[in-house]
């Protein structure tokens, strides 16, 4: 490249970054962006990586991606991207990128011991099919099961709950997101009786006061954190907190930081529940006319598998607490209990159960959390004073009373992560509502989302093991009969019985009750805490295992066959964000070689299957349901024989290519030009990702969740809508009468979800009055109380570690890692310790050590200084690198209620390697 | 090569000094400046990616300095960026497909 070109390049750079960021641009320098974007045609598109949901602009030129850019006009970002949005251009073009389907061979014929071979679609279909129908003979429905995404689009996570659902009846559909959101969810559902927040990004330009509990915002939402920092710098009353476990990045601009012990967040909200009572400051206005207080039992184990028959032997010591807890000095403070106590965990099997209380009870539940009490529990730097800890606490609350102050809340993984991520969640909800600081600009508690369509696809489209499009819930028959008008399904298609989540579905590989696995757009066997049992299960003779990638990651390594996918910017598509901003994009370009998109392999692999192979009686191990033979699905072919169908019509007829989806035609102008390469391969003229958007609305409409059109997300002006799009305007902040359309004219606010809206009365140990209460139209504010975590470090495992990803870095790095340059920003996970820990083990910066748990060890270099600063006892490392499976050391219990596993809590020794 | 647009902010009282540091910054030049809001558009040129990661770094930690983030990259000359890939990855040398050895191993 000549100079004169690459100045010319340079000035035409400068003049469409100004551009994009809205600084006038010379007449002169337009004229170089006009010449040097000569055919380029540019399109709005979203963010691959965070929950933020950046918009960004791609230009494209003869089929190819040429050029990347913040979009201006997108409300999230303003123009900006962070390091991550910038290499969205990259991401697709790694040389390792899987282009065709791989499948374990020995002499020509599959063989679980085999090496990967490359097959045709064909062949590997073929086998898929054969393993399929060997376990659904041998297990029915519940034997299969799929690992799905919050990664995936809108769509593909309606095609593939969809299929297992209604096509397959299984419920064994769960997505990455359980690990992520699912104790937010269950907070939303408790508290509100409907899922995501009230507010929006817009929040920070309003807020005087953001406080950030365990949500590393300047290294996993760059974009929005930059937003915090401009509001922090540019209103002169702007207040940062950062409540964190240990010092990170997200220090740098705070005015208060906060260190303080694991899961003692559960005490320090209550503290300030006790403050806003103790200083009269409860907006009893607010409080009497639109909350109710609530609360549940304790005993609720973790998470754990119940018994310990698949536990290694030092595993077992742990596994015990699942079924009998000791309680410590705190929890029986906590608890007004006695300390030394044995707790039988009664309440395993229903521990999301809860019941109306007076205020007068929930003010003697939070009575003991003094200041005194709360500051000796939860401080987390060893070596800071108690005093200076108990101002900063005192603070804290002052920050949130102050009647002149607005407050927003924000949380992700250092909540959600835990195994008593849902009661932390409501107890956020708790202290915003006693103050009446929720749903209105600047005030209100906001939980991040960290994937990028953890709202849009796991959740609205409930791509859970429990859950139906739109907040309809697998057990509720009148939920179930909506989703099978809506699918046109005979009544009794849907299975009942809620399917297996997440962690529990890996625990079912190992124990045998599933044995054939899909897994896409996720990497569950380096990501799911404790993998020495999964990596070990998946390995199983009888288990037979595919998965969906782009590159090869752990959970491909493992795999029995591999499909090769086409990623983000080659197929049409849709994502949710954490403001309830729906945004679609256009394919773009071609996939490489024979990669296709996830939902031609869902629908192409239907149309291998017939309804009677599923619609006949189905054996469901477990099965109770009113009007269910137990343990049995009925048959429904008759009723389906009644409304046309016939037994031998395929899923894909059935399901997908239905009479109506097949009058939504491709070509189809919207597509401005641009390439669907799904409606091409299906060839039978319909365009999947428009049809099955229109089919999913109607689930959302009417009951505030309205989702928009499809054209309406790509028109050219529209940067994405906040739902529940009411007439065409999009919703600010829901429940508030003055933005939300679905509140009540005159009700000034109302909380007017549906879920778990009728409950019993108790005090605050049991139910007092079984008959259950409507609280219709009113959030709960719920008394938990502080736990402890369920492994705490001991003379052996004498340090607390903790895992999360890092900014560079994509959660296991499948993508990222691709892109050499990321790889090299941050070569390999380390562990950061604080110098004096690695001192007293002969450790100094850059030696190798090993970290041990009770479920297993890994080698790492040790990291003293750097970005982030451990007090003493604790230790931190991503997770992102496959040469350094951290997850074979986490425990894998959870919140008992989300099943949302605890990454941030596990103990470890550590030793020179 | 590699070319990306960057946008910065700077406090509009220093905009003097970091329009100076920044230009003195190896592969930087400012090329817009506002000075009523301190905002100013940079073209930064640099060998490979992480040098223009760590020179964004660099533009981040100047004094007084409010923002700087990407805006706009430019992708076309690209190409040859995956050739140094980590060993664990590299392809199997097999004329039939590419299995990237890390799969079999
Ligand atoms: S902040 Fe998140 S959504 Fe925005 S560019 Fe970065 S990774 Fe993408």
């Amino acid at each position: 490249m000549g100079l004169s070109r690459r100045d010319f390049l340079k000035t035409s750079i400068a003049a469409s970054t100004a551009a994009t960021v809205g600084m006038p641009v010379a007449k002169q320098a337009a004229a170089a962006v006009k010449a040097s974007e000569a055919g380029w045609q540019w399109d709005k598109a979203v963010c691959r990586f965070c929950g933020t949901g950046c918009g960004i602009m791609v230009a494209t030129k003869d089929g190819q991606l040429v050029a990347t850019k913040g979009d201006p006009d997108a409300p999230v970002n303003r123009g900006l991207n962070c390091v991550k949005g910038y290499f969205n251009g990259k991401i697709q073009s790694g040389k390792d990128r899987l282009t065709q389907p791989l499948m374990r061979m020995k002499d020509g014929k599959f063989d679980k011991k085999g090496q990967f071979v490359p097959v045709t679609w064909e062949q590997a279909f073929d086998e898929m099919e054969r393993q399929f129908r060997r376990v659904y003979a041998e297990k029915g429905p519940t034997g299969i099961a799929m690992l799905a995404s919050a990664q995936k689009t809108i769509q593909e996570g309606y095609a593939f709950n969809k299929l297992f659902k209604a096509g397959w009846r299984s419920n064994n559909i769960d997505p990455n997101a359980r690990n992520c959101m699912a104790s937010a969810v269950a907070a939303f559902y408790s508290v509100f009786g409907t899922d995501e927040p009230a507010g929006n990004y817009d929040d920070i330009e309003y807020a005087d006061t953001m406080v950030l509990w365990g949500a590393n915002m300047a290294e996993m939402h760059p974009i929005l954190w930059s937003r915090v920092t401009n509001r922090r710098l540019g209103h002169k009353a702007a207040r940062v907190i950062n409540l964190t476990t240990f010092r990170n990045m997200s220090s740098d601009i705070a005015d208060l930081e906060i260190i303080f012990k694991p899961q003692t967040d559960l005490a320090i909200q209550n503290y300030i529940a006790r403050e806003i009572i103790a200083r009269n400051a409860v907006n009893w206005d607010f409080v009497n006319k639109h909350c109710v207080f609530a609360t549940g039992p304790y005993d609720i184990g973790y998470g754990m598998r119940p018994t310990d028959k698949f536990a290694f032997p030092a595993e077992k010591d742990v596994q015990e607490r699942e079924r009998r807890v000791k309680l410590d000095k705190y929890e029986a403070i906590a608890q007004r209990r006695t300390e030394g106590e044995i707790v039988e965990q009664k309440n395993t099997a229903n521990p999301a159960a809860h019941w109306l209380i007076t205020f007068e009870d929930f003010k003697k539940a939070v009575e003991p959390y003094t200041l005194d009490f709360v500051a000796e529990l939860a401080k987390g730097d060893p070596d800071e004073p108690l005093e200076q800890f108990k101002a900063k606490l005192k603070q804290l609350a002052d920050h949130y009373i102050d009647p002149q102050r607005k407050v927003v809340s924000f949380w992700t993984m250092g909540f959600n992560q835990s195994v008593r991520g849902t009661w932390v969640n409501e107890q956020c909800y708790m202290n915003h509502l006693l103050l009446g600081k929720q749903s209105q600009p600047g005030n209100g508690a906001f939980s991040l989302t960290g994937q990028p369509s953890a709202c849009g696809t796991a959740r609205e489209v409930g791509v859970f093991c429990h859950r139906l499009p739109a907040d309809r819930l697998i057990p509720n028959p009148a939920h179930r009969a909506f989703t099978e008008k809506q699918w046109n399904l005979p009544p009794k298609t849907l299975n009942p019985q809620i399917g297996s989540f997440y962690a529990k579905i890996l625990r079912d590989l190992e124990d045998g009750s599933v044995k054939w696995l899909w897994v896409a757009v996720n990497n569950p066997f380096q990501s799911h805490p404790n993998i020495n049992h999964w990596l070990k299960a998946a390995r199983e003779l009888d288990n037979f295992v595919v998965v969906s990638e782009a590159y090869p990651g752990v959970s491909a390594k493992v795999a029995d066959v591999i499909l090769p996918s086409a990623m983000i910017f080659e197929k049409w598509g849709s994502y949710g964000n954490a403001e309830r901003r729906t945004q679609h994009w256009r394919q773009q370009v071609m996939p490489p070689g024979q990669a296709r998109a996830d939902i031609w392999q869902a629908m192409e692999f239907s149309k291998r299957f017939k309804i009677k192979d599923f619609w006949g009686e189905q054996k469901v191990p477990g099965l109770k349901a009113e009007g269910y033979e137990d343990g049995k699905l009925p048959s429904v072919l008759d009723e389906a024989v009644k409304m046309g169908y016939s037994p031998e019509d395929s899923l894909y007829k059935v399901l997908f290519a239905t009479p109506a989806n097949l009058k939504v035609r491709w070509p189809d102008a919207v597509a401005k030009g641009h390439p669907n390469h799904v409606a091409t391969l299906l060839g039978d003229g319909w365009f999947p990702e428009k049809a099955l958007w229109q089919e999913y609305v109607p689930f959302t409409r009417g009951d505030g969740k309205d989702l928009a059109d499809f054209d309406v997300y790509h028109g050219d002006k529209v940067r994405g809508l906040k739902w529940p799009v009411v007439d065409g305007k999009e919703t600010g902040w829901r429940f508030n009468e003055q933005y939300d359309p679905y509140v009540k004219k005159g009700a000034g606010f109302e909380f007017y979800g549906k879920l778990f809206k009728a409950i019993p009365t108790g005090d605050l140990d049991k139910v007092t009055d079984p008959k259950p209460v409507s609280v219709a139209g009113k959030a709960k504010i719920f008394f938990r109380p502080y736990a402890a975590p369920v492994e705490q470090p001991d003379a052996n495992y004498d340090l607390w570690f903790c895992t999360g990803r890092v900014l560079e870095h994509w959660h296991t790095g499948t993508m990222t890692r691709r892109v050499p340059e990321l790889h090299r920003a941050v070569p390999a996970a380390v562990l950061w310790m604080h110098p004096d820990d690695a001192k007293a083990r002969g450790l100094k910066r850059n030696d190798l050590a090993w970290v041990e748990s009770r479920r297993g060890k890994v080698q790492i270099r040790v990291e003293t200084g750097g970005r982030n600063a451990m007090p003493r006892g604790y230790t931190y490392a991503p997770f992102f690198d496959e040469g350094v499976l951290v997850n074979r050391i986490c425990i894998d219990a959870a919140c008992p209620i989300s099943k949302e596993s605890d990454y941030k809590k596990s103990a470890v020794k550590v030793y020179k390697a | 090569m590699n070319l990306s647009g960057i946008f910065v902010a700077a406090k509009p009282e220093w905009l003097p000094s970091v329009v100076a540091e920044l230009n003195a910054l190896p592969g930087v030049e400012v090329h817009q400046v506002d000075e009523a809001t301190g905002r100013i558009v940079v073209v930064q040129e640099a060998a490979d990616i992480p040098a223009e990661i760590e020179g964004l770094k660099r533009i981040k930690a100047l004094p007084h300095v409010v923002t700087a983030e990407m805006v706009y990259h430019y992708l076309a000359d690209d190409r040859q960026v995956y050739d140094d890939l980590p060993a664990e990855l590299v392809e199997q040398d097999s004329p039939a497909c590419a299995v990237p050895a890390y799969l079999n191993d």
